[in-house]
Order: structure tokens, then sequence, then C-alpha cells
């Protein structure tokens, strides 16, 4: 097991290695692949947690995703979603589901944030090739650091920090069609636009 | 198949966490039938993910890691105690829709208010407590006509059963559409079936036909 980080790319295919510590910890209950998993995403959730104006819940937020992530492990498939995918929206529907209880709405409604937000894989009974979303996520990657800044930023504010496009182009006092279109841009290279035109 | 898909920005919102809940409902009723969407979102989810691991760390005091531990056992205590079925077991819901735990077994079923001849309208705003979005479910009688209207703001639709055409095309079972001011359309129920939407509404509708100063039946 302490070989894992070393060794991405071996027998385990192209499973990364912290696709294979969360699929430890569905598989055998693995708290040693658990706390690497926390070493590396807590922080992460943390920053999104502030980014997202939670800051004084943070490190509640951090504890309710990854109790999330232990009782959810089971249901993890490495091949229908890379864990730090799994893992974000995971991060997001917590994300919701505090913000629900903080307005009390959730008490009264008759759906769950995941009856809503779906958790990659998960709705799915055929047994998918899942190989060119693993891809696609290494693609995403590396074309993101070919990306201008300002169409980045302007991404970087609708993931992290809960923001419209209208509120994100108000921020940086341009049109929304400007926003809009660096989105769209971004998107294109980035190969998440399939026909939109056709639609 | 459905033919009629949302548009990039409005998958990336969803993926992004940043919709009203009836919105989010139709995105999702829309994703469950559209294996293409799906895959879409997967990557807009991949986008998220990337972005999160490129953002500042905070760092995390590790004694959190024995609150969660301790929470964890905590559900293994309660798995092993003989009434205790909670346990580590997710929370995992048979396949009842979304759909079905908002508005029951039968849609058809449903207390509807007939407005004139073909057109039904049930107003189920009151569902989404906390939401400023006024959400209806309409209902065309096969092979039945709205009258012609426009709207203000944006109307985002989900075909919910059977089908309607515009001059924009048929909208099929799953179909998801968006419709502005620009819009003027009268729909006809296609095929047997009654068809039945589910539109979030921003604005109020606008009759633009012979009926307007009579009755306007999707106007709140």
């Amino acid at each position: 097991m302490s070989t894992l980080e070393q060794s991405p790319s071996g027998s385990e295919g192209r499973k990364d290695p912290w696709s294979q510590l969360l699929q430890k910890v569905g598989s055998s209950q693995d708290r040693e692949a658990y706390h690497k998993l926390f070493e590396h995403f807590g922080p992460q959730i943390k920053y999104y947690a502030i980014a997202n104006g939670l800051a004084s819940h943070a490190e509640e937020l951090v504890q309710e995703v990854f109790v999330s992530i232990w009782r959810r492990a089971t249901l993890y498939d490495w091949r229908k979603a890379a864990a730090s995918t799994w893992i974000f929206t995971i991060a997001r529907n917590q994300r919701i589901d505090m913000l629900r209880k903080m307005q009390r709405t959730s008490a009264e409604m008759a759906m769950e944030t995941e009856d809503l937000w779906q958790i990659p894989g998960e709705n799915e009974d055929e047994p998918v090739t899942s190989l060119h979303r693993l891809m696609s996520e290494r693609r995403i990657r590396e074309s993101l650091s070919h990306l201008p800044e300002e169409q980045i930023t302007v991404i970087a504010k609708v993931y992290m920090e809960h923001k419209s496009h209208q509120v994100v182009a108000d921020e940086l006092n341009i049109p929304l069609g400007t926003v809009k279109s660096r989105v769209r841009l971004a998107l294109n290279k980035l190969k998440v636009i399939l026909q939109d035109q056709n639609v | 198949m459905t033919r009629h898909h949302p548009d990039s920005l409005s998958l990336m919102d969803y993926s992004a966490g940043n919709l009203s809940e009836p919105l989010a409902l139709c995105i999702r009723l829309h994703l469950d039938e559209c294996p293409e969407c799906r895959g879409r979102v997967d990557m807009l989810e991949s986008l998220g993910a990337v972005m999160m691991e490129q953002q500042p760390k905070v760092a995390i005091k590790e004694d959190m890691f024995s609150a969660i531990l301790a929470r964890i056992d905590g559900d293994d205590t309660e798995a092993d105690s003989p009434d205790g079925n909670v346990g580590v077991a997710p929370k995992i819901t048979p396949k009842q829709s979304a759909l079905q735990k908002l508005l029951g077994e039968d849609i058809n079923q449903l207390p509807w208010k007939r407005q004139l001849g073909d057109v039904s309208v049930l107003d189920i705003s009151d569902r989404f407590p906390g939401q400023r979005q006024q959400v209806v479910l309409q209902k065309l009688a096969a092979g039945g006509k709205a009258p012609a209207h426009t709207h203000r703001g944006e109307e985002t639709t989900i075909v919910l059963q059977g089908a309607f055409a515009d001059q924009n095309g048929v909208f099929n079972q799953w179909d998801y559409v968006v419709l502005n001011e620009e819009h003027e359309h009268k729909p006809v129920a296609v095929g047997c079936e009654d068809c039945i939407t589910l539109s979030v509404l921003s604005g109020p509708v606008k009759l633009t036909g012979t009926f307007a100063r009579m009755l306007n039946p999707f106007i709140r």
C-alpha cells in the first residue's frame, strides 16, 4: 500500500493514486488510505468552504464531507469517476446541504440534496466504459494550463465562489455577454462543448 | 431519445451547484434520461475538481481527523446495536425519482386546475420553500392547443409526459427548453397522451393571442 503513490500506472492500469485509495476505503474500510485522502483533499475543501463564504463553518464542512466520503465509499467505482471528481461533487453537495439547513428549507422539502444534484456514476446501472472520463480529467488539467488567465478567472469564480455568470460580470465590471463568451471559449478548448449550435 | 438539451453554461452552473432548486430539478430530470448530457456534466464536474485542486490549500488541524474517526466509529456502534439498522450503509433511495417524491406516483391524478379548453395548470411553487421563482405544471390535453403567448423574463421547461410542438420544433418527454420574451409560441400537444410540462418562471407569461384579454391561464 505504501507503493501506491509512487506507481499510479502499475498493474492497476489507469487508476490514479487517489482513486486507488478511495477504492480501498470502500472495499476494506482502510483507515490509512482514508487518512491520506484527508491530508490531500481536506485542505482543498477547507479553501472551497472559505471561498464560498462559509469561513466560520469551513472545518465543519470538511468534517461533513469526510464523514460522507466514508459512508458512501462502497458506492465509489473508479471506472465511472476519478476520486477527485467524485470528492468534488460530495463537497458541492455538502455545501448545498449546509446552506439548506441554515435556511431551514431542507425540513420542508420533499426532495433531498442528492435527488437534485448527481454524484457521478451513481445513477447509472450500465457498465460504462468510462476510461474517457478519467482521460478527460487528465486532459482538462493539461488544457487548463493553456487557457488565458481571464478565462480561468471566470471559471474559478463559478466553481469556487458559487457565483452566477451575472454576478461574475458585475464583479469583474464586464458585460454578461463577455463572461459568457469567455466561458464558452474555455469550454470549447476543454472540449466540453459538444454541439450547442445544433441544440 | 431527447433532442433538446440544456446549453453548456446551464450544465456548468449545475455542475458547480449554482442553480436554484427548481432549475436543478429540471436539469436533473433531463440528465437521468440523457447519457450525452450526463457525460458532459461528468466532464464539467472534473473541471470543478481540477479548479479546486489548483486553488490555495488551507491547513487543517490534525486533531480534526480524530474527530472524524470518532464520528464514523459512532456509525459502527449504531450498526452493531440490535435495533440499529442505520449503520454505515449510505442513504440511497431505491429508484424513486425526485419527481415522484415531489408529486407522488401519478401526475395525472394531481388537483389540476382547468383554465380554458385544453389547458390545466398547477402551481407547485410552495413545494420549493425559500425560492423566489414560480414553478408550475402545465397540462395540455392530447391534441389540444394552448393560446399564443410570450414570456417575460425566462421560462425553463422540461417535458414530463407526452410531447408538444410549436414553430420551433417538437418537444418530447425529457426535452429541455428555455423560452424568453423573444419567443412567441402557440404550443400544440402531439401524440395520444396529454402533454405535461414543468416550468420554472422568472417572470409572468404574457398572452398575445385573441384570448389574451379574456383568460390568462399562465399568469399569476
